[in-house]
């Protein structure tokens, strides 16, 4: 195996990945009743184009981009429009979506499957990445035909596959991997050739050897990398595996760079080859507050209270119950809300595993600014942030800060750092929109 | 289905590690534990009682502070005053009267700790200004408390040679009458205010840097502060804290650089002939180096800080022991340089991933 490489900073928190590392992926079918959210991209939501009443098809467009940053929203049943109307959201507030009862899953409508990728323009294979709805599936969510459309001038010669599924608990993109191997090589290099670069690597951390020889089975370049959190990071990615280091505020395509999550090669593939819109996901359920963790394949718009079910239900007391991993995952308060394109793993987490300890004052142990990925100084931000000190805070870097968690992790004192630090973002945003206005 | 049950919420990250406040400070008192071991075996029960003290005056100064400022007063058994009672204790001589530890770690605690907000917020190391204070009123115990080291032998305690110098030679001098409890800095300083007399200097120097005397350091058999002496115990100590994850190497390792290599450049009488291996086993270096330096509150957060801080720290411990007052002046150098962490961490902040350099 080539050298096992990795970024500066970080911790190690444990894995917990064997819960449900060894589960094989489980198709769920699509529950009576769907909730399909119009937001599941970062950006503008998708405009409803149906109402209560009409009948759609599973492909259908039930919401049509709304912008440049934007997607179109499909149906993923045939069914019956409910309702259009605002949902609890997985990140803590409601959004539109349109609410659908489920008739079949059969057949539907897909777009015309483009075979002879390797001959298509460059632009009918972004437009059809757009058009099938696919975004970031590694949680960020992004929309990613816009990753794929580079401004003038800027060269992308390096496109990395991010393999990496740095957050504890989480296995879905570790079975994707297993499981959709070709999809993925195909969607990988669907992406390689729409953007003109010729050899793709996937990086992986060592804990998934699996993965890491089937891929090198298949002929695919893989980066090993170190097992250590943020490595999935993408900064911390793109100078893991190239040593090249994005600018503050910059974004990957600065130093020719396109990461693409593995799920999201898959629904490029899909997307592609079978014409198949952005309407189901793999994603992990587990902690330790429920029966039977695994990985299930579902399609977008399920509760995530069937999906609770199909791990065999709670078990225990449940502390927290949250959507992505427990690094930088979303505390949820209701297992109502839908899971998206972007849910990487439900997490039903016990008393035990959360951390939930009285804040201390600061001990000053420098812990944090030993392991921060960016080099930021968390407790002189977080003090700051506490005693209302936002030009202190900014200028202390707070708005480099990803909030990846690591900080917060290892703070003896129990700090909320992050906490902190977000709000003096929010804060130092809203003294910029101030000023502005 | 289990639908529509409502959960907490929180801010990510949903786990944390097990490390916490108090599990580091009750490490630290685990790991100062082998040093008091020493501090029996070479100056008899008489320094227990004295830590005994230091530290039962530094856990009630805390609880009626907290209990006086009506904070909560469980603060007090986190372990942080323990520590600093244990290390106020471990800086004094083993012969001063039970009333002085108690006074120093009720000073620390109210004076250098409580009355800057408590726990994170000191601006000095709490039990080194403590031992300042008994330094400035009470030089005389201070300086002159020292013990002979002993050992026990059959139910009974024997002296020990302590200095590896030889009495015959010291007994010329009438300043050095008590010097088999003197400590081998006070014989390191007094061979400074020899250089009218050529020769005399070098060859107590001499035995002093000598493999024996080395050897008595490491060990302990030395006179000094109570905690102080032995080296392997203290060492001991810093394996342990460096296995449990507490201590960051780069504030020891930095500080014991600096006085290894001031204390060859001028630690001997001229230049580039001090024992390097003397001045970091001798006095407080190892203590101050692995327990004192490293009080997280008081010196910077920076990595680059943490460095600059150990080197200045090890160049003043070593001016003060050449030209300085004191024949020591680990205690004083950490002082000094706590002073300048905020100095420290204003500029040595690191410049942030993917940050340009700025140009003026």
């Amino acid at each position: 195996m080539s050298k096992v490489k990795s970024f500066a900073g970080g911790t190690h928190p444990p894995g917990n990945k064997e819960h449900s590392s060894g589960a094989a992926v489980v198709r769920l079918p699509a529950p009576e009743v769907v909730t399909v959210p119009l937001c599941q991209h970062l950006g503008a939501p998708s405009k409803p184009v149906v109402k209560p009443g009409d009948q759609v098809l599973k492909g259908s467009v039930i919401g049509e981009q709304n912008g440049f940053i934007s997607l179109p929203t499909h149906s993923p049943v045939n069914g019956k429009v409910l309702r259009v109307e605002n949902v609890p959201m997985p990140h803590m507030r409601s959004g539109p979506a349109v609410v659908i009862k489920t008739e079949s899953e059969d057949g539907g409508e897909v777009y015309e499957p483009i075979t002879d990728w390797e001959h298509a323009d460059t632009s009918e294979l972004v437009n059809r990445i757009r058009e099938a709805g696919v975004c970031g599936m590694g949680g960020a969510s992004f929309p990613t035909y816009v990753k794929l459309s580079p401004p003038e001038g800027v060269t992308i010669d390096t496109l990395i596959i991010n393999g990496v599924e740095c957050e504890p608990y989480l296995t879905a993109d570790h079975r994707l991997m297993l499981e959709r191997t070709q999809d993925l090589i195909t969607g990988m290099n669907i992406l390689a050739s729409v953007l003109g670069v010729t050899d793709p690597v996937i990086g992986i951390e060592v804990n998934k050897p699996d993965a890491i020889k089937l891929l090198q089975e298949k002929g695919v370049k893989v980066v090993s990398l170190r097992v250590q959190y943020p490595q999935g990071a993408e900064k911390q990615l793109i100078s893991a595996v190239t040593g090249r280091v994005v600018p503050a505020g910059g974004l990957p395509l600065n130093v020719g760079v396109v990461v693409q999550n593995v799920g999201t090669c898959v629904a490029v593939a899909e997307a592609v080859c079978s014409g198949m819109p952005s309407i189901r996901r793999i994603t992990t359920v587990s902690g330790l507050g429920v029966n039977k963790p695994g990985n299930f394949d579902v399609c977008v718009g399920t509760p995530v209270s069937v999906l609770i079910e199909a791990a065999g239900g709670y078990q225990g007391e449940v502390k927290r119950l949250v959507s992505g991993g427990p690094m930088m995952g979303i505390a949820m308060f209701t297992d109502a809300a839908p899971v998206t394109k972007g849910t990487s793993g439900i997490l039903a987490l016990s008393p035990g595993e959360v951390r939930d300890v009285e804040e201390g004052p600061c001990i000053r142990c420098g812990k944090c600014v030993d392991v921060c990925p960016l080099n930021l100084v968390p407790c002189t931000i977080a003090t700051a942030s506490e005693f209302g000190k936002w030009e202190d805070a900014e200028k202390a870097g707070a708005l480099n800060c990803m909030a990846c968690g690591t900080c917060s992790y290892v703070c003896p004192a129990g700090r909320y750092l992050v906490q902190h630090i977000k709000r003096a973002q929010s804060e130092i945003r809203a003294l910029a929109r101030e000023r502005e206005a | 289905m289990t639908g529509n049950r409502m959960f907490d919420l929180a801010v990510s990250p949903h786990i944390g590690s097990s490390q916490n406040t108090k599990r580091i400070m009750w490490d630290v008192v685990i790991a100062l534990i082998p040093a008091l071991v020493a501090a029996f075996w070479f100056f008899g029960p008489r320094a227990l009682m004295l830590v005994a003290a230091s530290v039962g005056a530094a856990v009630l100064t805390e609880w009626l502070c907290l209990k006086f400022m009506k904070r909560p007063v469980n603060f007090a058994f986190d372990g942080s005053a323990v520590v600093t009672g244990l290390l106020l204790a471990y800086n004094v001589p083993s012969g001063v009267p039970w009333w002085i530890p108690v006074l120093g770690s009720a000073f620390a605690i109210a004076v250098a700790k409580q009355a800057f907000g408590g726990l994170g917020h000191n601006i000095v190391n709490p039990a080194l200004l403590g031992r300042a204070f008994l330094v400035a009123s009470f030089p005389v115990l201070m300086t002159a408390g020292w013990i002979a080291p002993m050992e026990w032998k059959d139910g009974h305690r024997i002296d020990v040679q302590s200095c590896g110098v030889s009495t015959a030679l010291l007994s010329e001098s009438d300043e050095l009458d008590a010097l088999s409890g003197a400590t081998p800095l006070n014989v390191l300083k007094q061979t400074f205010s020899w250089e009218g007399e050529p020769g005399r200097g070098e060859e107590v120097r001499a035995m002093l840097f000598s493999k024996q005397s080395l050897k008595n350091l490491f060990m302990g058999r030395v006179g000094g502060c109570i905690g102080e002496t032995s080296a392997i115990m203290l060492l001991l100590g810093a394996i342990y804290l460096v296995l449990r994850g507490v201590l960051e190497l780069r504030l020891p390792l930095s500080y014991l650089g600096s006085v290894a290599l001031f204390g060859w450049l001028f630690g001997g009488s001229g230049w580039f002939n001090g024992n390097p291996l003397f001045h970091l086993l001798a006095g407080g270096v190892i203590l101050g180096g692995f327990f004192m330096i490293t009080d997280m509150v008081t010196t910077p957060v920076t990595k680059k800080g943490r460095i600059i801080f150990g080197i200045g720290a090890g160049l003043l411990t070593m001016v003060i022991r050449r030209w300085g007052g004191y024949p020591e002046g680990c205690s004083y150098s950490i002082l000094l340089m706590n002073l300048g962490t905020p100095l420290i961490d204003r500029y040595t902040r690191p410049r942030a991933f993917g940050e340009v350099k700025k140009n003026g």
